[in-house]
Formats: C-alpha cells, structure tokens, sequence
C-alpha cells in the first residue's frame, strides 16, 4: 500500500511522459495475505506485496494503453512510448467527447480498517484453529480460504483529475464436510471484525448435519426453489459479464438492448450498483464519483453499466463503472445490491409444498443463450427437499438450466435480510443478495456417483 | 533486469532457521501484448509488463509464501522474511506431515523456439492482418458484429532452490482468431475460427499467425453464423455423438485433466471448483473409458503452450499416463503430494508468475489419436449429431454431471452429413460418456489446441495449458 504523496507523484510522472493530447492513469497498490485450507489444515498462505501502474494515452480520439510493475523514469517513458505507439495505431472512438474533467466531489466513504490492514497471518490462523477445533468437536473438517487486503488506489487525469483511496477487504469461506454432506458458508466486509470466521464455521457445520440420514432423489422438471446469497452471487456474476457491462450492449449479446425502459423482470425485482453504501468506494478508475446506479428497477431495464468512452459512444449517461483503463468489458458491476423483501429463509420453507433449498451453485455458465440469460449450473455444498414445509432429506447435487429472465420474472418472495458475498475477480466489492423463492426452476440432471 | 542468480542465492543463504526445510525463490517477466479489431476499427490494443519475485518456504509443515513486484533488494530481502513468518503462522493450524519427494538438483537454461519474434512484427502489420481477416465478413445487416484478436506472450523465469538448482526458462506464445456475430430479431449466433476466447495458442512466433490462415477462413464463419440464424435447435433426446476436435479438447480438459488434479482429488481445491471423484484407490482399476481411450500428459511437446523444462518445483517435464486403455493409472502430481501415492514428483507444479504459489496444473493432456479416419467414423453412424467449437462448458464439484453447449451441429443420417442445427447442448457423467466411446479418429483429425485460460486456485491463477484431440464418437448420449 502507498501513500497519497507516493501515488500522486508516480501518476504525475506518467502523465508527464504521456505527451498526449489527453491521458489518464491509475496506480494501484495491493498487500494481501490468503490463508487456504482443507482437510482441517492450513495448506496454502501466501501474502503479496503489489503494485502496478497502468497509462492510457488519447491522441486525435484513438487509445492506446500500457501497464507496468516498474515505476522509474525509465520505465514510465517506455511504457509511455508503448501507449503512444498502440494509440497511433488506433481509431477514434465513435462519439468520444474526451477524458472526464468536471472535477465533482467525490462521497465521502469509509472504505479502509486500520486493524484490517494490521491483522497478522499469526491471528489468522489463530482463529483458523479455533474453527478447526469446533468442526473435530462437531465431526466436520473444513475447507476454504480467509483472505485479508488493503490497498490504496489513484487515479487522475491531463485535465487535473487527482483522487486517491484506501481500501481494506476481509473475505472468508468456509465449507464443512461430513458425514451426512457438505455444507457452505461465506462474507466479504470491509472490517475483519465483520468476519467472524469461527461462527461462518459453525454455520456451514449446521447445513452439513442438517437431515443427516435421510437422502432422496429428485427427477427433472420445474421446482419451486429457494435461493440462498451465494447462488445468486454466481448468476449475478454471469449476468454482469453478459448483459450489464458495456460491451455486451454495444455488440448486441445482451437481454437489455432495445429493452431499457421496458419492464422484462418481475415488479419485485430490483437490482443497484451501489458503491456509496455496500462495500463503499469513492470513485472509479477514470476519476468519476461512484453514485447509486439502478440497472434494474422494479423490473424496468434502467441501463447497462459503462465507462465513459461507451457511455459517449452509445449516447448513454455515464455512469462510472471503469474498473480498469482499457477495458474490453467497457464497464462492470461490481457493487451489486439486490433489493429484499418482507419474508425470512424460514417462512419460505413453511410456505413450500414441493421445493428445493439450495444453498450454493457451482461452475456456472452464462455464454447457452445470452439474449433470454439462458444459463447452466450444479447446486453444492447443501441442497434440500423440502416437502409440506419441511426439510425433509438431502438431495444430491442437481444441474439446472435456466433462463434468469424468467427466474427474476417469477420471484414469489425475498427476505428481509441480505449476506455479502464476494467475488473471485474483484477486489473491489461483491454482491449483496437476500434468500429468494423462485417458482418454476427447470432442474435437467444430477450428479451421480460412479461404481469402478 | 531483474535479479540475477548470485543475488536469488544469496536471499536463500539469509533463510536462517532451523526449522528451515525447503525454499525456493522465483522471478519472472511476463510480457504480453493484445491486439483487437472490430466492425472496422482497433477495438482494444493494450501492453503489460508484470514482474515479481516470490520466495516459498517449508518450515516443519508449514508452507509460507510471500511476493513483490518490487524488485529492490530491500523489498527482496523483506519478502523472504515475510515468507518465514508466513510459515510459522502456517504451522499453527497445519499438522499433518509434508512429505517431499526427491529430486535431483538442475542447472539448466532454455527457451521455446519461434521463427519471427512477436515483438518485431509492427502493431501495424498486426493490425492490417486482423483486417483482412474480418472486414471481407463485413456486410450483411444481419452480421451485427466482427472481430478479430491476436495475442503475444513472454515469460522469463529463474528459479533457484536450497537443494542447488538453478534453472532458467523463457517461453514466448503467440495466439490468434476472428469471429463473426449474427442478429435476427430475438436469435443471436457467434461462430468463431479456430477456436473461441482468443482463438488457437502455440508456443512460437508470428508464423503461428500466418499459419492458422485467419483471412482464408473468413467467409465460411461468416456464412456459418448466417446459416446458424435460420437452422433448426438441435433435438432433445439420445444420439450418437460425434465430437470435433476443438470441442473434445475442452471435455478432455474438464473431465480429465482437473479430475486427474492430485490436489484436486486429495481436497485441497474444494473450496473453489471442487473436488474429484477420481479417488486414490482407483488407480490402477478404475475403468474410466473404453479401451480406445488413452489419455496422456506431456510436457514436452515442442510448440505447445502446455510445454515447460521445468515445473516450477525444479522437477523435468515428463510425458505419462493418465488413463491407459481405459484404466485410470495416474495423477498430476508434485514434490508435496505424490508421496501421498507413494511416488515421486511427475513435475506438474506451475505458478501464473512468481507472485503465485506453485500448484498442480494441467500440462499437455492429450487424447491420443485412433486409428480410424473421421469420414469412416461419419459413414458409420447411421443416426447422429456431430458438435463443434465450444460454446458453454459446466462441469459439477466432482467432475461427473457435465453439460457442453457447441456453436454448431450437423445431423448425421445413414452415413451422411445432413442439415446445420443450432444451439446443440450435450450432457453426461464422464465415467459413462468415457465408456461410451467406440470410435477414435486418426492422425488426420488430431490437433493440439492451445488454452491461455484455465482458471485454479486462490487467488486465481490463469494457466497456459493445452489439449490434444482426435474427433470421436460417443454412443447414446444425452442431447437438450
């Protein structure tokens, strides 16, 4: 992690040697410590010290970008030489009105934990043990990672854009494996002291043991299902990639083109990118203050999301979703805020004849059919009938495939509570989900154990 | 630049402690290059340079690592003593003995060969390729989208390690494809050349490029994706599956090479894409295809992107059996886990860069080619699909339930190749699809296919890997 001075200083120096008629550059320094376990054992812990710069030049409209790990005069020049020649070799971008310059205050977030950014690996795998102990007690052993950050981020511009913020994250998973299954519990904070790594444990221990002993089977067809965060996090994941950002509305792929303003999901379902409250960050690498941005409100397409380049080029409003210079997404997601409701995990068990409860998916995939959302997965780590309101056994692992277009067209309830969830690909923020009912969820296989 | 062997050595000396088992230290640089065009203009052209050194101790049964992209000295030197404190954290909540097989020590330099360094072709020249390549696509309204991308890739590593090796390594890559996007009304189809995600990957230079003929191969993926707009979606139902090449590359990947992941199996990777259901007691019995089917990891294939000298745990590259006539024979392994079968190290560990710790990863896994050419395998099959170029992949937490959807199909009727068919998904447990396979293409129909992004561990690490196949038929397989 780097101070502002330092930042601002290694920012200047690349943008003095951009000799561009605009430019624009972010430093982002990174210290984290990842403690990976399973078995019940700490196997993998690896801390990393790192840095990179990246440098975008605009000459005559057309881009070019460069990214380094060195940050001497020297190598500031060449990567400078670098974006200039990708630059000289490109096109203006169609309606690029120029690098942001309007100099708007940015909101005033708490993004950083000073005992975040102070937590040693000692007092992680500390309290590591402490979970490991409880699952022996419990006859469960654990797999899963408890990862720590902090990082200062900065940005500016040619026009005198010059913002800088620090960050901590805490993020663990923990995955109990018992006799009877598995079970799985997650969050992502800002703070540590959010994470409270024995008791995620403890958690993901109950939805192990949960209706040990009775298993059954379940045949393909449409099911009510309830959705705990995690599964939504891995669809909110795919549908960033294929119908949010600014790239899959510009080529076409994405649900939303022709469709903004038009009502395609179910009036109770609302979807904000919202960096001001959830995992709060001040603004986005191209300099724009983070705002609450509804992509879907009450079932209404409000728009994808884009970094200003795209948002020039469709015509659309900014609205400060450049993660990195460059992009080829053209925008991400990546402070998902999913609207709840009235309703608890318990009373959608009560309320369902012939369901299933799925705690988590896995390998899903988005690319079957983007333009319908057309996706596929398996569910894991604990996936439960539910029969006359009632846990009534543990299901294997089930393949869905399914239309998130109309999932989040049949959501029967949400509940009041929402988790945060992180993300492998994005340091940033994550995805803060309620549990959801679905009705009609189209299960289409299982996983079935091999004999030799 | 970077630091120089006597400097590596000399931070391994300063690993005083007696607990001090193993260490190793890293550096590498990793150059890369991106060059897109689409609908006309330079869609994304983007240069990175990334280097870091990563120090990795062992002290009782605790691993500890640490990274920079720092390359000072200072920083170096800090690094190697986080990694120390690192392990000791580890050992409070590790306590099963780490076992490391033997090794011998290296002093070895290599590099991977190329004819015209990627680097020396101008962005323009690029550029003007990529052009010729997807402007002739051009046209049509229903065509909403082409594009074209090529890739270059360098990473130079030293390695040296407490036991006395040191080794040297550069690999430089170059990868390349178009493709063409066709809208009407609500239907949307993507047809790629050669493959999807970048294209084909092979460790060489610009030749690769010219090679792989972008601008030959145009047109056809042009009318393909126009075709794919008015043809029927492929049935639901059971068939008999022909797979292409490219397409049966990616099932060996996910059904075979992740499930032969010894860490995988042993459930050190469980808390992200999962486990294996190939078990350790399996080996040597395990039926887990036809006996045509023989798939084999390899290391030292020349020109693949899957081809090293070296893991990164200091082991030579070998070329092994996974499955052998059917039978499940053997893991990916590294020093810290084969022993858990009782064997050594076959030198799989490979980290992204050197500010990641080293795991078991994917080499060269390779269906082996049959005997029989694949326009017998189409005449032989009197009710079929044939599927090609991936489209989507899913595969479960064990690597059994697989689902695949391909960018296009063919029916097969009585020996011949019918209509196109769009939207082709296929699903099946990997055991049973392995058994079902009852023809192997030939030489002819073998290809290595380059994969610059198989995703593992935490945080992800992207690996280069590569898959060679033959098409091959499948009897009864689920379709829909």
């Amino acid at each position: 992690m780097r101070s502002e001075a330092e930042s601002f200083d290694i920012l200047g120096r690349a943008l003095a040697a951009a000799k561009a008629d605009e430019a624009d550059a972010c430093f982002v320094s990174v210290d984290q410590n990842i403690s990976r376990f399973a078995n019940s054992q700490l196997h993998q812990n690896m801390s990393e010290e790192e840095a990179s710069l990246t440098l975008r030049v605009i000459l005559d409209g057309a881009m070019g970008v460069a990214t380094t790990t060195g940050f001497d005069d020297e190598e500031i020049a060449r990567t400078a030489d670098v974006a200039r020649e990708a630059a000289r070799h490109s096109k203006a971008v169609p309606g690029f009105q120029g690098l942001y310059r309007d100099h708007e205050p940015v909101p005033e977030v708490d993004s950083f934990d000073e005992a975040t950014a102070a937590l040693a690996p000692l007092a992680k795998a500390q309290a590591l043990r402490t979970m490991f102990d409880r699952g022996a007690a419990a006859g469960v052993e654990f797999a899963g990672a408890y990862a720590t950050g902090a990082s200062s981020i900065a940005c500016g511009n040619t026009h005198g854009i010059r913002r800088y913020a620090r960050m901590t994250y805490a993020d663990a998973t923990a995955i109990a494996i018992g006799q009877a299954g598995s079970g799985f519990a997650t969050r992502r904070e800002r703070a540590a002291a959010a994470v409270d790594v024995p008791a995620l444990g403890d958690e993901a221990t109950l939805k192990a043991t949960l209706a040990s002993g009775r298993t059954e089977d379940l045949e393909p067809g449409a099911y009510d299902v309830i959705l705990e965060p995690p599964a939504l996090g891995e669809v909110f994941d795919w549908m960033n990639m294929i119908a949010f950002t600014g790239q899959s509305y510009e080529d076409g792929s994405s649900f939303f083109v022709g469709n903004l303003g038009r009502r395609m999901l179910g009036e109770n379902f609302t979807l904000v990118d919202d960096a001001v409250r959830y995992l709060p960050f001040p603004f986005d690498m191209e300099g724009l203050p983070k705002r609450a941005v509804p992509i879907v409100e009450r079932g209404v397409l409000r728009t994808p999301v884009l970094d200003k380049a795209w948002a020039d080029r469709l015509g659309l409003a900014p609205t400060a979703h450049a993660w990195h210079l460059g992009s080829p997404e053209h925008g991400s997601a990546f402070h998902l805020t999913m609207d709840g409701g009235d309703s608890t995990r318990e009373a959608m068990i009560a309320s369902t004849k012939l369901g299933i409860w799925v705690t988590r998916f896995n390998y899903v995939n988005g690319l079957l059919e983007p333009r319908t959302a057309l996706m596929t997965g398996t569910t894991r780590d604990g996936t439960f009938l539910i029969r006359d309101g009632k846990v009534a056994a543990r299901l294997p692992n089930l393949r869905w495939t399914q239309s998130m277009v109309e999932a989040f067209s049949n959501i029967e309830s949400l509940s009041r509570e929402r988790r945060s969830i992180g993300t492998w690909y994005n340091m940033f923020g994550g995805t803060l989900a309620p549990v959801v009912k679905i009705r009609g969820w189209n299960i289409t296989g299982k996983q079935e154990k091999s004999e030799g | 630049m970077g630091p120089e062997r006597v400097q590596l050595e000399e931070v391994l000396a300063s690993l005083a402690n007696p607990s001090l088992r193993y260490a190793d230290i890293r550096y590498t640089a990793t150059h890369q290059q991106h060059v897109k065009v689409r609908n006309g203009e330079v869609d994304h052209l983007s240069s990175t340079v990334d280097r870091a050194v990563g120090v990795r101790v062992l002290m009782g049964n605790g691993w500890g690592f640490a990274a920079t992209s720092d390359l000072s000295e200072e920083s170096i030197r800090r690094v190697a003593r986080r990694a120390l404190e690192v392990a000791a954290a580890s050992n409070i909540a590790s306590t099963q003995q780490v076992t490391l097989s033997e090794i011998e020590p290296h002093v070895a330099s290599s590099h991977s060969e190329y004819r015209i360094d990627p680097w020396s072709v101008s962005i323009e020249r690029k550029l003007d390729h990529l052009m010729q390549a997807t402007e002739p696509m051009r046209g049509d309204p229903r065509i909403h989208q082409v594009s074209g991308e090529i890739s270059c890739y360098r990473q130079e590593k030293r390695f040296a390690s407490s036991i006395g090796s040191f080794i040297e390594q550069t690999t430089t890559q170059m990868g390349g494809g178009i493709e063409a996007v066709a809208i009407d009304g609500a239907e949307f189809q993507r047809r790629t050349y050669p493959n999807p995600f970048g294209g084909d990957f092979q460790a060489a230079g610009w030749e690769f490029i010219e090679g792989l003929q972008m601008p030959v191969k145009a047109l056809q993926i042009r009318d393909e994706a126009l075709a794919l707009l008015a043809a029927p979606k492929a049935p639901a139902g059971r068939f008999d599956l022909i797979v292409g090449s490219a397409q049966l590359a990616l099932q060996v990947h996910e059904s075979c090479g992740h499930p032969a992941e010894l860490d995988r199996a042993m459930g050190l990777e469980i808390s992200l894409a999962g486990g294996s259901f190939l078990q350790p007691p399996m080996l040597g019995t395990f039926r887990y295809g036809s006996p045509l089917v023989n798939i084999v990891a390899d290391a030292t294939i020349p020109g693949s992107i899957g081809s090293f000298a070296f893991d990164d745990d200091g082991v030579p590259a070998q070329r092994f059996h996974l499955v052998e006539n059917g039978i499940f024979v053997d893991y990916l392994t590294g020093r810290d886990t084969a022993p858990v079968l009782g064997r050594t190290s076959n030198g799989t560990v490979r980290a992204e860069t050197a500010a990641r710790i080293p795991i078991i990863r994917m080499t060269n896994i390779n269906l082996e080619p049959g005997e029989t050419p694949l326009a017998d395998i189409i005449a032989d099959t009197k009710r079929g699909i044939l599927v090609e170029t991936n489209k989507s992949w899913s595969i479960d937490d064990l690597r059994l339930n697989f689902q695949f959807g391909c960018e296009v199909a063919w029916e097969i009727e009585n020996g011949r190749v019918g209509r196109m068919l769009r939207n082709p998904l296929y699903t099946g447990n990997t055991p049973d699809f392995w058994r079902s396979c009852d023809a192997v293409g030939d030489r002819a129909s073998w290809q290595i296919w380059g994969l610059p992004n198989c995703g593992k561990g935490d945080p992800m690490q992207t690996m280069r890997v590569a898959h060679g196949a033959p098409a091959a038929r499948f009897r009864n397989v689920e379709m829909g």
